[in-house]
């Protein structure tokens, strides 16, 4: 085959060439090196074109997918369609509006995406572009960055990318069709910059390395500080150690001196984060816990300095140094930071439970092809493959196939679901039986999980009305900490014994040291964090801090009824056959199921599936007719049938007999009876009702047991309410209540002087919810972040609100230890420190014990904290 | 009692004096956030042993953007907290980090790192 050099014409053969290129889809071939560079001056020009239509019929077109969003696909695709048409070099555009995706032909070289992405904006409707930031690593020349750029806008798929030299990041728009995050590392690789591993934006990931990193620092620094202690705290006390005690006095001091000198680096490298932040709350006019330990140990540094340097000036036997003091206060201070990041770290395993469960990567269907992308590269409107074994990466709806799930970790269904075409699928979940395709409607944040984590962490961080109390306190005890350390000094200076000036000193060091704000701040938000991250564990959602508190004080549960304590969905109940029935149950069932098969009444729905659970065939129907307000007529296997009503059954003059009666005892228990009548003669009754859901009783009755009134409320009659509360045992019921005056009836119960909690549905109850002075919503599924709840329980059984109030309980008592524990090692801790035991027992404490209490109080805290991890509800135990 | 008792005492009184007026008593620095040509008021919030600034003056009714960047690794300041407007950002060292709301109620409202040691203020006028 002979093909033409573009730039000079001459025919030559492709496997002699000198060169080749390939531009726009095509190749070209060249015979020598001047050609060769002609065309890369310009490769535009050689590409062949139709001179008169701009279009090249010759050359395949590019096919591009774009997922289009914004404006209502139906009314306006044909819109969006000829603006594209219009666009020179666009061969065809076409909307699919079922996947919402665009697929455009066009010429490459005559239109460039940017501009099929800008007419597609023009028209109203947003491209599903997906924008990414990636860093570079050791980017220092400010050349480069416009080379990185070039590299990557002309990698196919991308729109527009920036190189920002400062925070040696790229932030690139892309087609996620058109290009991976691979391909955009590989760009910034052929200019020679590592990609920083695409970093991952999990800041949980993020903060568990900063921790480490923090632990690593703080461990460091303590050893630091330890290792210099232990010279020092020997030279301090040369009386008691061996080998020392018999040092000459000049040896002793010299000893000292070189104390002095080897303390400084402990005070201001393991110390330096006492000393900046000291000096930093000072310049704003507040003072906290590194204000009193950098007091402390710079006082007793410079005072010893003074001491050794000029013993002079000081009374006989008072030139003695405490630089032990210096070095061990730091090294046990900051060894209790180390252990109190450890301690929190365990502190936040819920939310990482719930990141756990997430996949980390879908197979995604793009232009025909699977290919396995990162789960942050989802976008909406994507088709994702789903094997059996595997989780449902993102939330969406099923287009193809069916399967059974496995939503057990965020709805409690221990049963798989079964799904088919249309269904919507959670992310998270796990895919049992089935492989099926389904197109991504919630991604990123938006999924319910990630409402999930994110309702969940906006609560730890929420402050419960308790912790105002600690602040409103730690506001004020720095200062006064100090000036109790000022008139420690002056009493033990005035009237203490000899030698005042040290007593006076190692007191009031000892004041500044033992004092310890931190185990204050940290009593309620770190068990706070524990306490929501445990619910959450348990499928119970809990929106604030002050939602926990109240939940503890609840004395009153109003339970909605349809929904909350019933299924809110009629079942198949009864089938009670007439003394004079030619046929038996099952038949009959049989036969009422097949004409309520054509039936749209929701009541009609229960039968059938009721007549399939027992797994009867159903019959064909003939003359089908539904009566309005009195039931239905059809034939069936030749017989012909009635069912409804009494009105219906009196119209058609049928004896009912004995029925009428049983009839009547099945309202009672709040059942819908239907009668049916074969051939004119009444055969039997039919009766469908809302079920209590299966562990509503044993929740109420846990309630009850708990000490709290339980109260049922409906819009129902008294009849069918009475009989469904004496089915799950609860005695007093608010009946007949109109969805407007449900709230009204809280306000009610609030009157009494009682502390309410609503359960209800969240969409029908919400007035009463606010109401409430804590308003638990149920919600299933993706519809997790429920507005006008103060708590969420996601597993749909009254079970959750037996959890929710022992999670409270639970929490508020562990809080209540936390601060109590604070609030009395500081008022014991701070009077023996200043001596209050002196004149009594001669008791005095050493300011080494008070670092060491210090930082062992804050661990503490946390600790107590962390024990609430081992929290268990009552039901999860059976 | 001795010259150097009494000047102890004095100097306790002075010192306890000048604690009280310098934590509780002197007017603090307040800072008025500056309105952005998109309308919103914007603030640049520097983390290193407090807030810097830390006395915020907003209006109400208006978005308030505030930057925190945090230029110290000490775990405490990792977290910062406005629990009466339901915001709270992690602050990874060095990294800027943006917190966008719009206050709709007047008053003053704290804001802090998450165990309280460091502390601001948020004046919504």
């Amino acid at each position: 085959m002979k093909i033409h050099d573009p730039v000079c014409g001459m025919e030559i053969d492709p496997k002699n060439a000198f060169a080749k290129r390939e531009h726009m889809g095509q190749t070209f071939y060249f015979c020598s090196q001047s050609c060769v560079d002609q065309f890369d001056k310009n490769p535009h020009n050689y590409v062949t074109t139709s001179a008169t239509t701009g279009f090249n019929p010759e050359r395949t077109l590019t096919r591009i997918e774009l997922p289009v969003s914004g404006a209502p696909l139906k009314e306006h695709s044909t819109h969006l369609e000829s603006a594209l048409r219009a666009l020179e070099g666009v061969g065809e555009a076409k909307v699919n509006r079922n996947s919402g995706r665009l697929e455009v032909q066009y010429d490459a070289q005559k239109v460039d995406v940017t501009r099929l992405v800008n007419a597609v904006k023009s028209t109203g409707f947003q491209v599903g572009v997906a924008n990414v930031k990636i860093g570079i690593e050791n980017l220092r020349c400010a050349s480069c960055v416009k080379f990185i750029e070039d590299e990557l806008k002309s990698t196919q798929g991308v729109l527009n990318a920036t190189v920002n030299i400062g925070t040696q990041e790229a932030t690139v728009d892309y087609l996620p069709q058109k290009a991976t995050l691979s391909q955009l590392n590989a760009a910034i690789e052929t200019w020679g910059y590592k990609p920083r591993p695409a970093t991952s934006d999990e800041p949980m990931d993020k903060q568990e390395e900063a921790h480490a990193r923090e632990y690593r620092r703080l461990m460091n620094m303590f050893w630091f500080a330890a290792i210099v202690s232990l010279p020092v705290l020997l030279f301090a006390y040369p009386q008691y150690v061996p080998v020392i005690r018999d040092l000459s006095m000049e040896t002793i001091r010299w000893a000292w001196i070189i104390s002095a000198v080897v303390t400084l680096p402990v005070l201001f490298y393991s110390g330096q984060d006492f000393f900046t932040g000291a000096w930093a709350s000072l310049k704003h006019r507040s003072a906290n816990m590194n204000t009193l330990i950098a007091l402390g140990t710079g006082a007793a540094w410079l005072y010893s300095s003074v001491a050794i340097l000029f013993p002079a000036i000081f009374p006989e036997g008072t030139s003695e140094p405490f630089y032990d003091v210096v070095a061990v206060v730091i090294a046990l201070v900051v060894l209790g930071q180390a252990l109190e990041l450890r301690a929190k770290g365990q502190s936040s395993s819920a939310i990482k439970k719930l990141l756990g469960l997430q996949a980390k990567t879908a197979r995604v269907i793009r232009d025909g092809q699977e290919m396995d992308l990162p789960i942050e590269e989802v976008l909406v409107g994507d088709v994702i493959q789903v094997r059996p074994g595997e989780k449902v990466p993102v939330d969406g709806v099923i287009v193809e196939g069916s399967s059974a799930v496995d939503e057990s970790m965020l709805t409690g269904e221990s049963l798989p679901v079964s799904k088919k075409k249309g269904d919507e699928v959670i992310g998270a979940t796990l895919n049992k039986t089935g492989a099926f395709k389904f197109r991504a409607t919630k991604v990123g944040k938006d999924t319910a999980l990630a409402q999930i984590v994110k309702m969940v962490q906006d609560a730890q961080n929420s402050k419960a009305p308790i912790a105002r109390l600690a602040d409103t306190v730690s506001g004020y005890f720095v200062p006064v900490v100090m000036i109790l350390a000022v008139w420690t000094f002056v009493i033990w200076f005035n009237f203490g014994p000899q030698p005042q000036l040290v007593y006076g000193l190692v007191t009031s060091v000892t004041v500044l040291i033992i004092a310890c704000p931190c185990a204050l701040g940290l009593a309620t938000p770190m068990s706070l964090m524990v306490g929501i991250g445990k619910g959450a564990e348990h499928g119970i959602l809990i929106r604030s801090g002050e939602a926990l508190q109240t939940a503890r004080a609840l004395n009153t549960v109003v339970l909605d009824k349809t929904g909350t304590i019933t299924k809110g969905k009629p079942e198949l109940t009864d089938v009670v056959t007439s003394d004079q029935s030619t046929v038996n149950s099952n038949q009959l069932l049989k036969l009422a199921a097949s004409v309520e098969k054509v039936s749209e009444h929701p009541l009609a729905q229960a039968i059938v599936e009721g007549a399939q659970a027992r797994k009867l065939e159903l019959a064909e129907v003939k003359n089908f007719d539904a009566i309005p307000g009195h039931g239905v007529s059809a034939n069936v296997e030749g017989q012909n049938i009635l069912i409804g009503n009494l009105k219906l059954m009196n119209r058609e003059n049928i004896v009912l007999g004995e029925l009428e009666e049983k009839s009547k005892s099945l309202a009672d228990d709040g059942k819908t009876p239907m009668f049916i009548a074969l051939d004119g003669k009444a055969a039997g009754i039919i009766a469908v009702a809302d079920t209590v859901k299966e562990d509503s009783a044993e929740a109420i009755a846990v309630l009850q047991k708990m000490g709290i009134e339980v109260v049922m409320i409906t819009g129902d009659n008294r009849r069918t309410a009475e009989a469904i509360a004496r089915k799950v045992g609860v005695t007093r019921v608010l009946a007949e209540v109109l969805p407007e005056d449900k709230a009204n009836n809280i306000h009610l119960l609030q009157a009494e002087g009682k502390k309410v909690a609503m359960v209800g549905d969240g969409i029908n109850d919400a007035p009463a919810l606010a109401q409430a002075d804590v308003g638990l919503a149920i919600g299933t599924g993706t519809d997790v972040a429920i507005e006008a709840s103060d708590i969420t329980l996601i597993k749909g059984s009254l079970k959750g609100v037996v959890t929710a109030i022992e999670v409270s309980r639970a929490t508020m008592t562990n809080i209540y230890q936390n601060l109590f524990g604070a609030f009395i090692y500081n008022t014991l801790g701070v009077p023996v420190a200043m001596g209050a035991l002196f004149p009594f027992f001669g008791l005095l404490l050493s300011p080494l014990i008070a670092g060491a209490a210090m930082a062992f109080s804050s661990v503490t805290v946390v600790g107590n904290a962390n024990r609430l991890r081992g929290f268990k509800p009552k039901f999860s135990a059976r | 009692m001795t010259t150097s008792q009494i000047i102890v005492i004095l100097g306790g009184l002075a010192l306890t004096i000048f604690i009280a007026w310098y934590f509780w008593f002197a007017p603090k620095a307040q800072t008025r956030a500056a309105v952005s040509e998109s309308g919103a008021q914007e603030v640049a919030v520097t983390v290193k042993g407090g807030y810097t600034p830390d006395v915020i003056v907003v209006q109400k009714g208006r978005p308030v953007r505030l930057t925190f960047t945090r230029h110290e690794s000490s775990a405490c300041s990792e977290k910062v907290l406005f629990p009466d407007f339901n915001q709270n950002a992690l602050l990874p060292e060095g990294e800027q980090v943006t917190l966008e709301f719009t206050p709709d109620k007047a008053g003053e409202f704290g804001f802090q790192c998450q165990m309280g040691m460091l502390r601001g203020k948020l004046i919504v006028e």
